[in-house]
């Protein structure tokens, strides 16, 4: 399978929103629908109602960082969310989101953008950019294995293919 | 040909590769995995891969330890299913609810061991390079990947040398370096990097203090963070370790992306302010200020010499009666230690309220929640919003005598000054 190109509206948010308030932990093991009603409401109501009707996160630095629980990550695909553009990620937000079907984007040009909550976005993966009111902007590529459970979709679909595959 | 770090030797091992460049991802086989509560999402994962067979059974171990012991009957039955599925695949071992904070747990059983590669789903599971392991942090589905496949990939990590002089004064803790460490960084500061300390202050860091260093590396984004294996280490390893092992330390003319250096005699004991933990102050600045919850415990700073250290403190006196101060044991070790020596009587009789050994507080998910407008002073490793389950709450990050120090005058103190 090609790797996608995605197209959505934009939810915008500022710099330093950590896992623990895109979901606490005492949430974690909700079922998907109540942990998208719970999504980043430690921000407010408006913050989780713009989550959950636009896929496209556009975020500042650190989105995401801190606690390594993968809920997070969950509530967010739960609620839609397809990707998230930001100026940086910590490492386990990066490798829970791309897990969950998440593509994860570090694109400090676009995410420094004045981005409102709306804006059409669309990520053409595979040719390695970005858009946001005609302007483009380059995003590196996933390689490797990384790439192949961006491919698959998550990573329980890379393993279940993986799997597979041995047992043919 | 330069030399490599011990971070690209664990893994060259690991995955079967040589002459990884800073960069690669690699797939690689860690020596040993463990797993928590959280072990439940993995089987989530495990059985809707369609997998039958955990590889290594014998490599993995899990602890419960965040939402224990159960709140509910919805949590006792996950808990459960865990249970059950840890003794049907024959997992290497599994400790009940209230042996410890997993990270503590590992590490005192002579699991994590030397020149390993570790793997946890907790952000925390850096705490094993206080033992010279390269010990990262992983996701649950990750963790679900790895007993179905064997294998999970890594991106080779540049190193940062952190190199510490000197000793740390009176009233000064490892704890008050991290948060220096911290505030120098930022929150993201070291992203993607290993944190290896280095440096003529080693030989007098304990473990327990090494491991509230490389606990945090993960607060300033670092991936790991890593003691080079030296008498300290030895000393403790010796007739605890469970698995081979083989010392690995980086080369002497290995590539460093950067390099710090930290006096010890200089630094003061910090406090780190609501929000960040890179947002530490000198404890003077912010001495007198108010608070309503103490709390000593989690996988950072609630060891046996954290408790001793606070117990020396609040021995034969009262907390203050604005304060409550609670305390949970890293490890049910480190809270037989603490009884037998008698520090638990001590803080006890002071006012302390006891918890079971595990993450519930720092976490936020069951007991010690702070009311809105509260402030909590703890020995914990996070204080973002919400953390400890209220966000309309301030966390302020100290050291065990910081805590004990300011649990005893009702707001916040400098342990320099308690006589």
């Amino acid at each position: 399978m090609a790797l996608a190109t995605i197209r959505g509206t934009a939810a915008v948010f500022g710099d330093h929103v950590s896992a623990d308030v895109v979901l606490p932990a005492r949430h974690s093991f909700l079922q998907p629908e109540q942990m998208a009603e719970q999504v980043l409401m430690d921000l407010g109501p408006e913050a989780n109602r713009k989550v959950r009707e636009h896929p496209i996160i556009i975020a500042g630095e650190a989105f995401g960082y801190g606690t390594g629980r993968e809920s997070p990550c969950r509530a967010l695909r739960a609620a839609g969310v397809r990707a998230v553009i930001a100026k940086s990620f910590s490492r386990l937000f990066f490798r829970n989101a791309l897990n969950n079907g998440i593509v994860v984007l570090q694109c400090p040009a676009l995410a420094s953008q004045p981005v409102t909550d709306g804006d059409e976005i669309e990520l053409a993966l595979a040719e390695g950019w970005a858009r946001w009111k005609g302007e483009t902007f380059a995003i590196a590529p996933f390689t490797d294995v990384v790439a192949k459970i961006v491919e698959a979709g998550s990573l329980i679909n890379y393993g279940r293919q993986l799997l597979a595959a041995e047992k043919a | 040909m330069t030399g490599k770090t011990l971070a690209q030797k664990v893994l060259e091992r690991t995955s079967g590769r040589s002459g990884l460049a800073v960069g690669t991802i690699v797939e690689a086989t860690p020596d040993f995995s463990y797993s928590h509560d959280y072990a439940a999402w993995a089987i989530d994962a495990f059985e809707k891969m369609g997998a039958t067979r955990v590889h290594r059974p014998d490599r993995i171990a899990v602890c419960f330890d965040h939402g224990i012991p159960p709140n509910s009957a919805k949590d006792a039955n996950s808990l459960k299913r865990v249970r059950e599925f840890v003794r049907r695949h024959g997992f290497a071992q599994f400790y009940e609810a209230g042996t410890g904070v997993a990270h503590q747990v590992m590490v005192e059983q002579g699991w994590i061991v030397p020149g390993s590669l570790s793997v946890c789903n907790d952000s925390h599971a850096c705490s094993g390079g206080s033992v010279g392991a390269l010990a990262l942090a992983v996701g649950e589905t990750e963790v679900g990947f790895l007993w179905a496949v064997g294998r999970l990939w890594f991106r080779v990590p540049a190193t940062r040398k952190m190199v510490l002089h000197g000793r740390l004064r009176k009233g000064v803790y490892a704890k008050d370096l991290m948060l220096e460490i911290a505030r120098q960084l930022g929150v993201l500061g070291a992203l993607y990097e290993v944190l290896e300390f280095q440096g003529d202050a080693l030989p007098a860091l304990s473990v327990s203090e090494r491991f509230t260093l490389c606990n945090m590396a993960t607060e300033v984004g670092a991936k790991g963070g890593v003691f080079p294996y030296d008498a300290v280490t030895a000393q403790f390893v010796q007739g605890r370790a469970k698995l081979p092992f083989e010392p690995v330390h980086s080369d002497p003319d290995a590539q460093y992306c950067a390099e710090m250096q930290f006096d010890l005699g200089t630094l003061e004991p910090m406090v780190a302010l609501p929000g960040r933990e890179d947002s530490g102050v000198s404890v003077t600045e912010v001495a007198g200020q108010p608070i309503d919850q103490v709390f000593i415990g989690s996988c950072t700073n609630a060891r046996a010499d954290d408790l001793h250290i606070a117990a020396d403190i609040l021995r034969g006196r009262k907390v203050h009666p604005n304060v409550r101060l609670i305390v949970t044991p890293a490890s049910r070790q480190a809270e037989l230690d603490a009884l037998k020596n008698g520090d638990i009587e001590a803080l006890v009789e002071a006012g302390a309220t006891l918890m079971p050994s595990g993450c519930g507080v720092c976490a936020g998910t069951h007991q010690g929640v702070i009311a809105d407008g509260e402030r909590c002073l703890s020995t914990s490793n996070r204080n973002m919003p919400g953390r400890m389950g209220n966000k309309n709450a301030d966390i302020l990050l100290c050291s065990p005598a910081t805590a004990a120090a300011s649990a005893l005058a009702g707001c916040i103190a400098d342990p320099r000054l308690v006589t």
